[in-house]
């Protein structure tokens, strides 16, 4: 399974937009009212020290994944104790993202369709991909899915142009301080801190040179989407409105409305979204498949997806209401990120580090 | 037979496809294309909503005479709230109520007294249509019976209203914009304001002004004259008419303004805030009922004093009426105190509302006649007696 530098570039993007866009837009705009879109910035910033850390630690282990390297680092049993946050992490990230995902098609779309059967259909396709292919084929569905996500947001701020008032993002950085801004972004920055999935999606690339840079853009991409939205977001409804909903990128695209004729679009972005839900469920059930298997020791990773499509399955079912999301939200931010996101990427950094030089010496 | 199990596993994915599946056809819908809120003596939410009648839409060719079906049906029903009104009215239908192509909402006289502030949540928790539909104040009748209406031009009056309001020169005032003003820090929400003439049909008659802090109840009406100005101001205007009577000519004078523009400045000096109101119009002349000539630099001057100074003391009229009897910042002073001053506006911020009344506002309106139409001075002379 081999992955190309674009693909890549578009797996982080398509994962992370989903995301950002969508859960984290109205938070960031009640903390930090009109200057949001600072804040989103400075997130940015916060993903690129991330995502560096990330891809620089992966890059000193080429062609392993973080299982693997964790495990010759500190060896056998503390090598695979350490990683076990990640598989929490990222299965419950998982079952995040899939009952939101549910939850959202079921009130905008699918009204009469039980939650657990759109559930049902998403955990089908997304084990199917991942079994038919692995990550090569999620990378190819991101080089596709990706650009078209782009590509339609575009769309949707240039044909929202007619409803912009740049007053609404006056007076600039004065109501609130740095403090305010600085705390709206600490959760969208932790959710572009997810990029610590590529502790072990590096070790696929063709060619691991250039996985910095490749991942870089990656980011960038994410950020000036995220930025982009967020100030549209600003421009169209104010800073008090667009708190108010609960999905304010979504509202903006059912504002627009040229000449009577072009309304409704709002369902090009639904779909657009399902692709990106779709291929971030994939990858995140490839990683801890792939994972899991070097954890055991067993061969064929693609019995490990018979373990965990199920079980994101079945726990997203159970997930009782919104409360348990936003603790999750919360505790991504508050407990994931510190460990997974930047301990243990530190840690191994410093090991493998110290272990050059002894080798050189 | 593994083929067989492939094709027969493509085949039932279509069946999704066909998007037979929530089963939503046109003809199972009934398009609700305008909702009013009225409040009952009772004290009931009353929602009256415009139905279109598919049948009665189809051109006009094909009927050829025939007997049409009307385009539309006025329904309602009462509830204790918003969506208690709305199943109560699907009762009456056997298709199912839908939304989501909803043009207009009309808030009928007495439910702008009550205050529409309590029955907003179902617009913004589940908005179908909402951001795009424009919304209006009926003064002095209920929002149904504006629904009853045949509009000249078009099949259904929905969207006539807001044509309408574009007729006048007005950008679209939509739900969305009443919903951020509702919500905005010091900024009270101007809605579109219709009301029936004798011949039962609507009038704009000009804006209706809400209680944005204290549950969007009345506080009072300015007439469409004053609703225009009062635009102008928040540059909502696009063209605007001005008719004076320009006293040196012995008649009145009317131009038509096509490039308006607005400056609001405001300068706190000591106790007092001082807020200048700058505003610019450009345009054509259409009649001239004076002797004077509007080719000839003196007498185009004289016009443009005339009609500025008259434009002038209506504005000024107005401006006092909302800031002292309504006691009301309609024209977003609040919001460009906040912009301009923003260090300032921190302590400001919270006793605005008392501050507005004590205001020092002043205003100077500049009209400018760039054009003095196909004729130079007024025909009227050449019907007149020499002498």
């Amino acid at each position: 399974m081999k992955l190309t530098g674009i693909q890549v570039v578009w797996i982080i993007a398509t994962a992370e937009l989903v995301m950002e866009v969508w859960l984290r837009i109205s938070p960031a705009i009640e903390i930090a009212e009109q200057d949001a879109w600072m804040s989103m910035l400075l997130a940015g910033l916060i993903g690129i020290v991330l995502t560096f850390l990330a891809v620089r630690v992966s890059m000193l282990h080429p062609g392993q994944t973080l299982v693997k390297y964790s495990q010759k680092l500190l060896g056998k049993g503390f090598g695979r104790a350490i990683v076990l946050p990640y598989f929490a992490a990222w299965y419950m990230l998982s079952i995040d993202v899939l009952r939101s995902f549910a939850d959202f098609i079921h009130l905008i779309l699918l009204d009469q369709t039980p939650v657990w059967l759109i559930e049902l259909l998403m955990v089908a396709l997304m084990a199917y991909i991942t079994f038919a292919g692995g990550i090569t084929s999620i990378g190819r569905f991101c080089e596709i899915a990706g650009p078209v996500t782009v590509i339609t947001m575009f769309f949707t701020f240039i044909l929202n142009a007619g409803n912009v008032d740049w007053s609404q993002l006056t007076p600039v950085f004065n109501d609130i301080g740095w403090k305010q801004v600085a705390k709206a972004s600490v959760a969208p920055g932790s959710f572009f801190g997810e990029t610590f999935m590529l502790l072990s999606v590096i070790a696929f690339m063709n060619k691991p040179e250039k996985a910095m840079s490749k991942s870089m853009i990656g980011l960038f991409i994410t950020i000036v989407g995220v930025f982009a939205a967020t100030s549209m977001v600003l421009l169209v409804f104010g800073s008090h409105l667009s708190a108010g909903f609960k999905f304010p990128y979504f509202m903006i695209v059912r504002s627009i409305s040229i000449l009577n004729f072009i309304q409704n679009v709002d369902i090009f972005v639904i779909y657009i979204w399902i692709f990106g839900v779709f291929a971030k469920l994939s990858l995140y059930l490839f990683l801890t498949s792939y994972e899991m298997s070097n954890w055991f020791n067993v061969k064929d990773w693609r019995k490990m997806i018979l373990f965990g499509a199920p079980l994101i399955f079945i726990s997203a079912i159970m997930v009782p209401n919104q409360t348990w999301i936003v603790m999750f939200q919360k505790l991504w931010q508050d407990a994931i990120i510190p460990f997974c996101g930047i301990g243990v990427p530190l840690l191994l950094w410093i090991l493998s580090a110290a272990r050059k030089k002894s080798v050189q010496a | 037979m593994r083929r067989a199990g492939k094709l027969l596993l493509a085949l039932l994915l279509v069946v999704p496809l066909t998007a037979c599946w929530n089963l939503e056809e046109p003809d199972e819908q009934a398009f609700v294309l305008g909702s009013g809120l009225d409040y009952t003596k009772q004290g009931e939410v009353m929602l009256s909503s415009q139905i279109v009648v598919p049948s009665g839409i189809g051109s006009s060719q094909d009927g050829g005479g025939s007997q049409k079906p009307d385009s539309f049906r006025m329904m309602k029903a009462n509830g204790k709230n918003v969506y208690d009104a709305v199943e109560n009215l699907q009762k009456q239908v056997s298709r199912a109520l839908f939304f989501g192509h909803r043009q207009t909402i009309i808030i009928g006289h007495r439910m702008a007294v009550h205050g529409i502030g309590s029955f907003m949540d179902i617009f913004i928790r589940n908005p179908q249509a909402e951001l795009r539909s424009s919304i209006f104040v009926v003064k002095n009748a209920e929002a149904k019976d504006i629904f009853t209406i045949t509009p000249i031009f078009d099949p259904i009056i929905t969207p006539t209203l807001s044509r309408e309001i574009r007729s006048m020169g007005l950008k679209p005032y939509y739900f969305r914009n009443f919903l951020a003003e509702s919500m905005s820090e010091t900024k009270l929400p101007l809605v579109p304001l219709i009301s029936l003439n004798e011949m039962h049909k609507y009038v704009y008659a000009g804006g209706a002004i809400l209680n944005k802090d204290d549950d969007l109840k009345l506080i009072g009406f300015l007439n469409a004259k004053e609703a225009l100005y009062a635009n102008w101001i928040l540059g909502n205007l696009n063209r605007l008419a001005i008719t004076a009577l320009v006293k040196k000519g012995d008649g009145n004078v009317s131009v038509k303004l096509q490039t308006l523009n607005h400056k609001v400045h405001v300068k706190p000096s000591g106790s007092q805030i001082n807020v200048d109101v700058h505003l610019t119009g450009k345009g054509t002349i259409v009649e001239n009922n004076s002797n004077l000539d509007p080719t000839n630099r003196m007498d185009l001057m004289t016009i443009q004093k005339a009609l500025s100074e008259a434009t002038q003391t209506s504005i000024v009229e107005m401006v006092n009426k909302v800031q002292k009897r309504y006691k009301a910042d309609i024209f977003a002073f609040g919001e460009s105190f906040h912009r301009q001053q923003p260090v300032q506006w921190k302590t400001l911020r919270t006793g605005w509302k008392e501050a507005f009344p004590l205001l020092h506002i002043t205003v100077k309106v500049d009209i400018q006649c760039k054009d003095p139409g196909q004729s130079s001075s007024s025909l009227m002379k050449s019907f007149q007696k020499p002498g």
